[in-house]
């Protein structure tokens, strides 16, 4: 069978239409979904992690210096509070979480992207630090890298957790309370 | 030229939807935020006019104005695009990081899609301006579609969200354009040589405008969702937290590496 110019127009044409259609129809509903989306499916999704272990983890950079790379805790003791790799993974689940927690705010205070905005640099850099030290687990250098770029990690976390906090409270929005009970500190709960 | 009794309840219908729809932006106040909208409406109600009083003046006169007011609607169409674009990814007159160099490059390959595609076609036709009229149209159509997905997709990935009235129009628009790459792709198919079946598609895609002024009407009568009143306190609250978090951002931006 030849195909003339105008069916091979036609054929590109049809590739070209059912790639936007697709395109559209996805994100449109992903779009609803979001904006549907109720401030208790949104929570839920927050995977469990001990707030007590990321806050000493966050401090001891502080304390150390954030430009240090020598922490005071060893490194197979870091390893066990942040969890290892799989303990990074949830906090890299959870930032896309938060960062929809402040997106809600924003269907009644436009003025919460600042926040929105500042999670989302701020998953880029926790998420960035993951990213080497999955390259680094690739290469054998896990070990040696995971101190360094882990802490700064959980730091960033434990960082994007208080700004979340401090929004709800700061717009004293009903909704602080409970979350304060799910990411404070001092809520002390075993690990799943 | 003669334009038969379809074609004249399409003028007509087309003029009354258009004024109704200039009537709910203007008594709902929805100009002031979607300027360029208005102002595309605004074209579409005089090109109604102009060109049915040309129509009875001559062919010639007809083609020139059709032409002129053709580029100046695809303008404004790009306009409204941009417009819509400026509300989702400039909230609160702070732009969303990372968006406007991805848009650049979708914006690119939407060009280059468009235009390979429209290369691509080969309408049979009569005399030149029939060519550019209809590979013209498919055109300015393929490229709003991809623009309003392109728009649609990186404001989802980047976490924007839609005011109810942005995404009012930019689903009615898309959803146009989307009915005019297909209507288009077979007119070019076609051709213009025989006029029933070009004309017939034409049709369609009239309908499909109608039924889109019809949505866009209904839709921006209706109230958005009002925000929550922000007390005095609330709102020196927010601006304190406000300043705060943007230094921060700075502090992070300055510092980040990636």
């Amino acid at each position: 069978m030849i195909l003339t110019r105008s069916d091979i127009f036609l054929l590109a044409a049809a590739i070209v239409l059912t790639f936007l259609v697709w395109t559209a129809t996805h994100y449109a509903i992903r779009a609803r979904h979001v904006t549907n989306s109720t401030w208790d499916a949104i929570l839920g999704r927050l995977r469990r992690v001990d707030q007590r272990n990321l806050f000493l983890v966050a401090e001891d950079l502080r304390d150390s210096g954030a430009e240090q790379t020598n922490t005071s805790m060893d490194p197979e003791g870091l390893w066990a509070v942040i969890g290892g790799m799989e303990g990074l993974a949830t906090l890299e689940a959870n930032c896309d979480v938060l960062i929809e927690l402040a997106s809600y705010v924003q269907r009644w205070y436009p003025e919460a992207i600042v926040t929105a905005e500042q999670l989302r640099i701020s998953a880029r850099q926790l998420k960035w630090h993951v990213d080497r030290l999955r390259g680094a687990s690739q290469t054998g250098n896990l070990q040696a890298s995971f101190p360094d770029y882990a802490q700064r990690a959980v730091a960033t976390y434990y960082q994007m957790t208080r700004q979340v906090l401090e929004l709800y409270e700061g717009l004293q929005l009903p909704e602080s309370v409970r979350l304060r009970n799910v990411i404070s500190p001092e809520f002390m709960r075993a690990d799943a | 030229m003669h334009f038969n009794g379809l074609d004249l309840f399409f003028w007509v219908a087309g003029l009354a939807g258009h004024l109704a729809l200039l009537g709910v932006l203007w008594l709902k106040r929805r100009a002031s935020d979607f300027p360029v909208f208005t102002a595309l409406i605004c074209l579409y109600v005089s090109r109604t006019i102009v060109l049915m009083l040309s129509h009875s003046i001559g062919y010639s006169v007809y083609y020139y104005l059709y032409w002129s007011l053709a580029v100046v609607d695809v303008l404004l169409q790009l306009g409204v695009l941009a417009e819509i674009a400026g509300h989702v990814f400039r909230p609160a007159g702070m732009v969303l990081s990372g968006t406007w160099k991805t848009m650049l490059w979708a914006i690119s390959i939407s060009l280059a899609v468009a235009l390979g595609l429209t290369a691509l076609a080969a309408p049979p036709t009569r005399s030149l301006m029939q060519t550019v009229v209809v590979r013209g149209n498919f055109f300015s159509s393929v490229l709003m579609s991809e623009l309003f997905a392109g728009i649609l997709s990186l404001s989802v990935n980047a976490g924007a969200l839609w005011r109810t009235h942005t995404a009012q129009i930019a689903y009615g628009l898309g959803a146009y354009s989307i009915v005019g790459f297909v209507v288009q792709a077979l007119q070019n198919h076609v051709g213009a040589v025989n006029a029933q079946p070009y004309l017939a598609l034409a049709h369609i895609q009239m309908t499909a405008y109608l039924v889109c002024l019809a949505f866009w009407t209904v839709s921006l009568v209706r109230e958005a969702p009002a925000p929550r009143e922000v007390t005095a306190e609330l709102d020196r609250q927010l601006l304190h937290l406000q300043s705060r978090v943007s230094l921060t951002l700075t502090y992070l931006t300055g510092r980040s590496s990636i």
